[in-house]
């Protein structure tokens, strides 16, 4: 069974007084362990997907079951306990957190809220955390505007996993990222997948990162779907105009490999 | 080539915290007159510092060494016109710059033939003669007059076109403001320039584009007229400066089209600041390639690409995901 289902979603927003449809009658299902990747032109309602999927706001029309539930249905104690479930990473870290909170802090914020951890535990739980994405557990006190750009993204990583998610939402995650960076963070999160049985959510402009990392793709047109399937084969044979041009802008690196 | 600036052991240092942080520790080399040069780096390689020194647009707080020479002929005849492969249209115009001044020893441009002298000596004598008046306050070690002069003689454009666009301004004004400054023409003239600018960077209905504010423009279109502000006063040298990185893949490949073709019909010299060596490889012959402060190596293209001289290089080109990479779920065993 699938993890999350979204069907006929739809969001309308208001553009100097025209409604504007950003998702349009969305449909698409995302299994366990699977990253399914939304890939698009600018407005074409990835990063809307993304924040309906999280309820972050809300839909016009549609239904979003995730973990066999009406997510859209749950309130209260129900939604915050499914909320833990359901995680996100964003194209800024730094953005994402209070600048002037320690790791430490952020770390501790999930595991007090969703009462995953004693106090007594947090420090060790905290530790561990840190430990699994690849950081020194002395990082803990640091502030967070005191570490790297890739060291933060690391800790938002992290934050995500502390609760235990079914399904992280990655909304361009790695694209602020310098490349060597870049290719750790992805690995890291393969990694998890692999380990903790993680589905992502994969938001990206960049159909490389895509074809890397992601098992499905849907390419996204003005809010609709314009084609979808396995991430290798529509990024070497697009069928939709979209598609072929999303592939045709993509820089190419034309040397000789070894 | 001719070399338009001669950049030798520039040193930058920003101060934080009463501690000096070294951007640059002493880079050199030429960017030759008429060339496409990128400069690759990751965060804190000294890239973008140097786009700003060469702009003169460091702080006068930060520390400066060394020497940015521009090979601007002091001994050039001043005189002044529009460069007409710019505004081919409006020649008519050109008598109302500066009557007084000689007529231009080359009278066609146009066509953008790539031969290094021709591109550059149309443009050199107007530096001389406009070098006072509006100039903006430079790094002191720099002569006077080989100063250049950021708007008339380097256009910069930068990743965000919406910090650098007035939010309350018309585009249209914002250009025509760009022309009135570095040339001396009316605000009808400028305007009419304007038009064209934006018609040259393929701005969709250029007439109602100029009386639009950046607000209403989506982040492609305003890093169009971005571009088109940049290149208003007809500049020798334009800087981009991760110029696309905020633009989706498909708007990216558009304004990379843009810039080579307006480099090329200018006959400008272009340096690019990027992280990405693939789009730098799309739009330079040359690329720099930067790490903390330091060149590790200059090349041609197909050089840096395919025979990587420096360990790092190798390791920047085998860190870009292409559409030819091979996908990570397969590196590590288990895909589906």
């Amino acid at each position: 069974m699938s993890l999350l289902t979204v069907s006929n979603l739809a969001k309308r927003y208001d553009s100097g007084g025209k409604p504007f449809a950003a998702v349009d009658d969305l449909s698409f299902e995302i299994n366990p362990a699977e990253t399914l990747a939304l890939a698009g032109p600018s407005g074409s309602g990835k990063s809307t997907i993304a924040r309906l999927v999280l309820r972050l706001i809300q839909p016009d029309a549609g239904r979003i079951d995730f973990e066999g539930s009406d997510f859209l249905a749950l309130t209260g104690a129900a939604l915050r306990a499914r909320r833990a479930r359901l995680q996100m990473v964003f194209q800024d870290p730094l953005a994402a957190f209070n600048p002037r909170a320690t790791v430490a802090r952020v770390l501790d914020d999930p595991l007090r809220i969703h009462g995953i951890a004693s106090r007594a535990e947090r420090p060790r739980r905290v530790a561990a955390l840190l430990e699994r994405v690849g950081l020194n557990a002395g990082l803990a006190a640091r502030a967070i505007h005191e570490i790297s750009g890739g060291q933060r993204q690391r800790v938002a990583i992290a934050r995500a996993i502390a609760t235990k998610p079914s399904l992280i939402v990655l909304d361009e995650a790695v694209s602020a990222l310098d490349v060597s960076v870049r290719g750790q963070i992805l690995e890291l999160l393969i990694d998890l997948q692999r380990q903790e049985r993680i589905a992502y959510l994969f938001i990206s402009h960049d159909l490389g990162v895509i074809r890397a990392v992601a098992h499905r793709v849907v390419l996204l047109d003005a809010g609709r779907i314009a084609e979808s399937g396995d991430a290798r084969a529509v990024i070497a044979n697009p069928q939709s105009a979209i598609g072929k041009a999303l592939v045709a802008a993509a820089p190419r690196l034309t040397r000789n490999r070894p | 080539m001719t070399a338009l600036l001669s950049i030798r052991d520039l040193k930058v240092a920003y101060r934080r915290d009463g501690v000096a942080v070294q951007a640059l520790k002493g880079v050199g080399l030429d960017v030759e007159a008429g060339e496409r040069l990128a400069f690759i780096g990751e965060s804190g390689s000294g890239k973008s510092t140097l786009a700003l020194a060469v702009a003169g647009l460091l702080a006068k707080t930060v520390e400066i060494g060394g020497t940015i020479d521009w090979s601007i002929a002091k001994s050039q005849p001043s005189h002044s016109f529009a460069p007409p492969s710019v505004l081919p249209d409006i020649s008519p115009t050109r008598g109302e710059i500066e009557p007084s001044s000689p007529p231009s020893p080359i009278s066609n441009v146009a066509g953008g033939d790539p031969t290094a002298e021709l591109l550059i000596s149309p443009q050199l004598g107007e530096m001389s003669g406009r070098t006072e008046g509006g100039a903006v306050e430079r790094q002191p070690s720099r002569p006077r007059d080989t100063i250049p002069r950021l708007g008339r003689d380097i256009g910069f454009v930068f990743q965000d076109p919406s910090s650098s666009l007035d939010p309350v301004m018309q585009v249209g004004k914002q250009i025509a403001e760009v022309i009135r400054t570095h040339l001396d023409v009316s605000w009808k003239d400028a305007y009419t320039r304007a038009k064209t600018l934006l018609e040259r960077v393929r701005l969709p209905d250029p007439d109602s584009a100029l009386h639009a504010y950046p607000h209403q423009l989506s982040g492609g279109q305003k890093q169009r007229v971005a571009i088109a502000a940049a290149i208003a006063a007809a500049p020798k040298l334009l800087i981009a400066d991760e110029a696309t990185s905020a633009l989706d893949t498909i708007v990216q490949a558009e304004i990379v089209a843009l810039i080579r073709r307006l480099v090329a019909e200018d006959g400008m010299t272009l340096i690019v600041i990027s992280h990405d060596i693939a789009l730098a490889a799309t739009l330079a012959d040359r690329i720099a390639v930067l790490r903390h402060g330091e060149l590790l190596e200059l090349g041609e293209n197909q050089q840096i690409i395919e025979a990587p001289r420096h360990a790092y290089t190798r390791s920047l080109l085998d860190a870009h995901l292409g559409l030819d990479a091979k996908p990570m779920l397969d590196r590590q065993g288990a895909s589906e």
